[in-house]
């Protein structure tokens, strides 16, 4: 696969789960809605998945130096392990 | 007959770059200085909160009046040499291949950026603890007026960090790295977000807030403690016969 | 595909995009805003009941567009990468334009919204939610329009000096602020 249409085809995911979301979210439904973990859990798995690949693929992280691969993964790790904490706290 | 010897100046003096290598040593000194001042003397830092009662603002000029007072005694000396510092910083840009437009825009932003920044804060703390049996309403404006000042005071700073950052971006000469305009642009941003602190009496946004005053404040000492050692070896790495433009 | 010797792995040739001093600047921006998100998490989780009724007058509309908007930015973004690497020098242009447009549509649309939720009564003060509404979707636009500045450095560079580093610098840093708008989406419009 060239590199035009491995770029293509992440475009196309990010935006396909970006449209997913949007059944996912409170605003969607007409009356009020109440917390939910699974669906949060679920949203910030799909967030996650997102900024890893706009990271890996977008930024070309994948095929950069170790530190960097390392230094972006571990910010990820570190900020949505954060969030993952404070929601379920 | 003897002839008197002839003085001469001590060798040190004729150290290369002694001037700036003075400049630059007023930089450690005023900010271990600054911190005894608004950190130990008059608890401007951290800044106590904005949504406390009447009788608690007046009972905290009483409990501080006297290391307030003598805190902004000594500031009132001290930040001359806020002056030396941004002359140092101001030489360096000249030494970039830019015009020194920007560096003297640098001088021009934090010589307006300092009344706001440290003196007019000072003033009015200094008023409110030279007659703490003031009316409170004043005690308590006096109160706010340092504070808002104190932290609310972000346009100059901004602007310092803008020519700062857009004079490294444009420099061929490589006096300073680009990772140090990179670094103002985060003081730019974390200027722009102490400005809700005239909106918010509380909460991250407030003039002790997490964001507008604790996160600014850490990358301000991060940025400084950079721009020291930037100007150490900027000074070092300088040729003492370099000609520097007008 | 050539035969490899079965005891050594194929090395990727490593490559970092730009250089060294710009990610020093987007690894710091990230740590920075990762601090407000954390910092709003723990204010929402002490509000949650208002977080989630105040949450619903966001326009999950506005919100997933302007998703979609900066997502076809980067993607114009990085082929105007690949395009300078190609050499094909003008198509890479066409795309950096492309790009920094729906950074301006991005910018727009946001302003749009900001004046709808303010008619409706939602402005900066109103309760802790649109407090973080505004600030964090505010400083992000900041970055926007930094970004829409390096994309403009890029776009002059690619015309006379046509370095694949300077390209390179604009797109890694617009990528980071998509990336930090999709992190606000999740956090202000979809969770609960």
């Amino acid at each position: 696969m060239t590199a035009a249409v491995r770029t293509t085809a992440v475009w196309a995911g990010l935006s396909a789960i970006t449209v997913v979301s949007w059944f996912l979210a409170p605003a969607h439904h007409a009356q009020p809605v109440a917390a939910s973990t699974p669906i949060t859990l679920g949203v910030l798995a799909l967030a996650v998945i997102k900024t890893r690949l706009i990271i890996q693929e977008f930024m070309e992280v994948r095929t950069a130096p170790l530190w960097l691969r390392l230094a972006t993964d571990g910010w990820l790790v570190a900020l949505f392990g954060a969030i993952v904490v404070s929601y379920v706290w | 007959m003897t002839v008197a010897p002839v003085w001469t100046a001590p060798a040190w003096t004729r150290k290369p770059k002694i001037d700036q290598w003075i400049a630059w040593w007023t930089i450690p000194v005023f900010y271990n200085i600054f911190g005894l001042i608004f950190v130990v003397l008059t608890r401007v830092m951290p800044p106590p909160r904005p949504d406390i009662t009447q009788t608690q603002i007046v009972q905290f000029f009483v409990d501080h009046s006297l290391t307030i007072r003598i805190g902004f005694a000594l500031l009132m000396f001290f930040i001359g040499f806020a002056s030396v510092a941004n002359g140092l910083i101001a030489l360096q840009m000249k030494r970039m291949s830019v015009s020194p437009v920007f560096a003297y825009a640098y001088i021009g932003a934090l010589v307006v950026g300092g009344l706001p920044g440290c003196l007019i804060p000072a003033f009015a703390f200094v008023a409110a603890a030279l007659r703490p049996d003031r009316d409170p309403q004043i005690m308590v404006m006096l109160y706010d007026w340092c504070l808002l000042s104190f932290v609310g005071s972000l346009g100059c700073f901004c602007t310092q960090n803008m020519v700062l950052a857009l004079a490294i971006f444009l420099d061929r000469n490589d006096v300073l790295p680009k990772w140090l305009a990179y670094m103002s642009i985060w003081m730019i941003v974390t200027e722009l977000l102490a400005s809700p602190v005239f909106v918010f009496r509380s909460g991250p946004l407030a003039w002790n807030g997490s964001i507008s005053f604790y996160l600014g404040t850490v990358v301000f000492v991060v940025w400084e403690f950079c721009m020291i050692r930037l100007l150490y070896t900027a000074i070092e790495k300088q040729s003492p016969n370099e000609q520097i433009q007008d | 595909m050539t035969a490899r010797s079965a005891t050594s792995a194929p090395s990727v040739p490593r490559h970092l995009p730009a250089n060294k001093d710009l990610w020093v600047f987007v690894l710091g921006d990230f740590v920075i805003f990762g601090s407000y998100f954390v910092i709003f998490m723990v204010s929402r989780h002490q509000e949650r009941g208002l977080f989630i009724e105040s949450q619903r007058h966001l326009s999950l509309n506005i919100g997933v567009v302007n998703t979609l908007v900066l997502l076809a930015s980067s993607w114009l973004v990085a082929r105007a990468v690949q395009l300078t690497r190609a050499g094909e020098f003008e198509r890479a242009r066409t795309m950096i334009v492309g790009g920094g447009l729906c950074g301006l549509v991005f910018m727009v649309i946001k302003a749009y919204e900001w004046s709808a939720k303010i008619a409706q009564g939602h402005t900066f003060p109103s309760n802790n939610f649109f407090m973080y509404y505004y600030m964090l979707t505010g400083v992000h636009l900041f970055h926007v329009a930094i970004g829409l500045v390096f994309l403009g450095v890029s776009y002059f560079e690619l015309r006379h000096r046509r370095r694949v580093g300077s390209v390179e610098t604009g797109a890694t840093y617009w990528h980071m602020v998509d990336l930090l708008w999709v992190v606000i989406f999740a956090l202000l419009y979809v969770m609960r």
